[in-house]
């Protein structure tokens, strides 16, 4: 081999060498910038999901804040600042949280911050509704939830979540008083009707005794110029004439029905003094203290003032043990327990007997059960569905069209009952038989102050 | 002959009282009084009446299945709703059903009143197809612009009692329709209501807008079914309006008290009314009264007569009774205003 040609090999073998490194380098350089462009994008990443987080935490309208294991104030978002009246979170972060919001209680009494449910180390998520007070000492409820904060399966502190609802307990207030003011307006209604029918027939009946009075005026004249007629032949004329007048005003009717005009004209006016009576004893206002109350007459009085709403489709009865003993209670609300009940048995009954010209019959009974005093209302209407009879107790749980029922008067009913009564209520009800629904209350009532025998 | 009327309630009181208290109108009524609504239907099916008087709420068969069922049967049958339920619900329902509704309590005058009224317009106008026509009649048919116009204002959110009132003003079959009602349901006010605006604010919007949207309460015009070509809603309407407007002028130039002003401008109105009857329902025979009184060289009214064996008025002023409309001329001024304000616009 000449030198020129080992030369020239060697040339082209070196070039090769260099072209293959070159492209090496070039592929490392590659692989180099693709890393460095993943790192890149991984940080963006990172900061964008860092913003996110921010901003989901400065834009939550709910209050958030964290605290760590001494209870101190890690993270607070600024809708939390502003509930509670500071400036900025700043304020808040590294500060005792259960100092600054939850202090007191309701009526002003300390709050220690060992009693407080969201201070002591949660172990797993709950809910509940809390009182927190404002920088200004002024308070809001708020619906709370608070969850542990775990690393490495170890708890290092608790965030929490709120919302106010100041709000919404308003709102929900009126929306009771609203609801009262619609169960009364409906009485009216029906009550207007319960007079107006008795008024009708006293009117009719008053009428027709006016008219009754001018016809035995004229007989009576009649007779009182027969009496004063002293010849014989004027005496047979008269009584003619007498004869005829009694023919013709009927007088046999009048006598037998002026006596019936009478009598139901009385017992119209009853009826109307008796239902205006039962409304004044139904409502009850400005009465706020437990007064002993006889049961049954409380129960009879409900009963008259919803008359208009039962009777074109069931019959009431009732079983009343007269010898019950008198139970404290606050008779309007009790009376509002009776009514919902009888109001519910009664929608339900039509609802079953709709045209078919068919009754339903309600029961109410009483009776002494030791030292409690047991009412019960039972109905023949469609019963509870079984799926149902967990949440009829829930506030506005409704199977009602819209303006038959909002879904309150159990929910109204069981706090009466319950919690201002100590008493309880209890359902029993099968489908396509009926519904009753037992009512117990406590007859002695420790705090009860004793009544006056003025 | 004597009228049949049937008096249906639940409660025998009730029926005791209205037999006793209308013992003086033994000798012109035959008066029968039934306890609840299963006996007044066994009741009707072997007899005839002219009218019945019913309550509203009964348990079984209430008030309103009474009179839907009479009906069937008895076309020209006066249907009285007499019940204690003054209420809204009570308007709602009866609307469209009966003619009139009576609050409990009422006067046995007024019942009297009333039913004597309606059966001496029921007599005039005599003809038995007629009566049965005017008795089932809901609605009169109204411009298409005004139906619309009045249906655009009540959806509209921002809409006004008095903005309503003015449009019901201005439209004779609406005006008798929104008076019905309210003179009807309010009879116990013991005052008449003449005035559509008075009527509107009385029953409220709400009431205003159920009735009308979901009641239907008015109607619109359907030109297609009429077969008479010469015959022109509007024209009639409009005259009827010139007539209302300067009647009501002529009163308020002479002084006339409010009452007398209201029903001058009322009468004028409703003085056709009977005329859109005839045309809606029998538009061929209508047409063929023009021709009659062209041919023959007769009025318009002794053409009707030939044809229907009755005037238009005379249709018109039977609907109107049944209708609780009082007598629109019920005063010698009143019929003088309205007299003089129609010699003007003759056609
Ligand atoms: N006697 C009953 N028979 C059958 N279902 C009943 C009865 N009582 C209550 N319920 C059921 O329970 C639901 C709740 O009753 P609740 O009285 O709380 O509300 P409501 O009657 O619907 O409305 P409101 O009482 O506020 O007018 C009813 O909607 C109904 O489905
Ligand atoms: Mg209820």
């Amino acid at each position: 081999m000449d030198t020129l040609t080992r030369l020239t090999r060697r040339v082209e073998r070196e070039q090769k060498a260099r072209k293959e490194a070159e492209a090496l380098l070039e592929k490392k350089s590659f692989e180099l910038y693709q890393s460095n462009q993943e790192l890149k994008s991984l940080a963006a990443e990172l900061a964008d999901k860092e913003e996110r987080n921010r901003l989901l935490l400065e834009s939550s309208s709910d209050g958030i804040y964290a605290i760590d294991r001494e209870g101190l104030c890690s993270i607070c978002n600024p809708a939390a600042a502003h509930m509670l009246g500071y400036e900025s979170p700043e304020q808040v972060i590294g500060k005792n949280a259960h100092m600054l919001f939850h202090h007191s209680h309701q009526d002003g009494s300390k709050y220690p911050e060992e009693e407080c449910v969201l201070q002591t180390g949660l172990e797993k998520e709950i809910k509940l509704n809390v009182l927190f007070w404002r920088v200004d000492g002024s308070p809001i409820d708020t619906e709370c939830r608070a969850a542990p904060i775990k690393q490495n399966g170890e708890v290092v502190g608790s965030v929490v979540s709120f919302t106010d609802i100041s709000e919404r307990l308003e709102t929900e207030m009126q929306l009771r008083q609203a609801q009262k003011l619609e169960s009364i307006g409906q009485l009216a209604a029906g009550i207007a009707h319960e007079i107006n029918t008795p008024t009708q027939f006293v009117n009719d009946n008053i009428h027709f005794l006016q008219e009754a009075f001018e016809d035995y005026h004229k007989l009576m004249s009649l007779y009182d110029q027969f009496l004063q007629a002293s010849e014989e032949t004027v005496q047979e004329d008269k009584k003619k004439e007498v004869n005829l007048l009694v023919e013709e005003i009927d007088l046999e009717y009048l006598q037998e029905e002026i006596p019936q005009a009478i009598s139901q004209s009385i017992d119209g006016l009853k009826r109307i003094a008796k239902i205006v009576r039962a409304m004044k004893e139904f409502s009850h206002p400005g009465e706020h203290e437990k007064v002993l109350i006889d049961i049954n007459n409380a129960i009879e009085t409900t009963i008259d003032v919803s008359r208009n709403e039962w009777k074109y489709h069931a019959e009431l009865e009732t079983n009343f043990d007269s010898d019950l003993p008198q139970v404290p209670c606050l008779p309007g609300e009790f009376n509002q327990v009776i009514l919902n009940l009888i109001v519910n048995a009664s929608h339900a009954i039509a609802d079953v007997v709709t045209n078919s010209g068919n009754m339903g019959k309600i029961l109410i009974s009483t009776q002494q059960d030791g030292d409690w005093v047991e009412i019960t209302v039972s109905d023949t209407g469609g019963g509870v569905p079984e799926e149902i009879q967990g949440r009829i107790f829930d506030p506005f749980f409704t199977t009602k069209e819209v303006g038959k029922g909002t879904g309150q008067g159990l929910a109204i009913t069981y706090s009466v009952v319950v919690d201002k009564h100590g008493g309880t209520i209890v359902l029993d009800s099968q489908q396509g038989v009926g519904t009753v629904f037992t009512v117990r209350l406590p007859i002695k009532v420790e705090q009860l102050e004793v009544q006056d025998n003025e | 002959m004597n009228k049949r009327i049937l008096f249906v309630d639940d409660e025998k009181n009730v029926l005791n009282g209205l037999k006793r208290s209308l013992r003086s109108q033994q000798k012109d009524w035959d008066m029968s009084f039934v306890l609840g609504g299963q006996s007044a239907l066994e009741m009707s099916y072997n007899m005839d009446f002219d009218a019945v008087v019913t309550d509203l709420r009964m348990p079984g068969i209430d008030g309103l299945h009474v009179v839907k069922e009479l009906k069937k049967h008895h076309p020209e049958i006066i249907c009285i709703i007499l019940s204690g339920h003054s209420d809204e619900e009570m308007i709602m329902q009866s609307t469209g059903v009966a003619h009139q509704f009576l609050a409990k309590p009422c006067t046995t005058r007024d019942l009297i009143n009333m039913l004597t009224r309606i059966f001496s317009l029921k007599d005039f106008l005599g003809n038995k197809k007629l009566q049965s026509l005017v008795a089932g009649m809901k609605t009169i048919p109204s411009m298409p612009e005004t139906y619309n116009k009045i249906l655009r204002q009540l959806a509209s959110p921002n809409n006004s009692l008095k903005e309503i009132g003015d449009t019901i003003k201005q439209d004779p079959a609406m005006t008798a329709k929104i008076l019905q009602i309210v003179n009807s349901a309010f009879l116990g006010l013991g005052r008449h209501i003449s005035d559509t605006g008075e009527a509107v604010s009385l029953l409220g919007l709400g009431i205003v807008k159920s009735l009308v949207l979901s009641i239907g309460i008015f109607s619109q015009f359907d030109e297609k079914k009429v077969m008479d070509k010469a015959f022109s809603l509007e024209k009639v309407w409009q005259h009827s309006l010139k007539v209302a407007d300067l009647a009501r002028r002529i009163a308020v130039a002479e002084n006339a008290e409010k009452e007398v002003v209201d029903n001058s401008f009322l009468a004028g109105m409703l003085h056709d009314i009977g005329i859109i009857i005839l045309e809606e329902h029998f538009s061929e025979e209508y047409g063929r009264v023009r021709e009659l009184a062209q041919t023959k060289g007769i009025p318009m009214y002794q053409a009707e007569y030939e044809m229907f064996g009755a005037t238009h008025a005379a249709v018109g002023a039977y609907l109107l009774g049944l209708w609780a409309l009082d007598d629109p001329l019920p005063s010698t001024n009143t019929r003088r205003f309205v007299g003089a304000a129609w010699m003007v616009f003759r056609h």
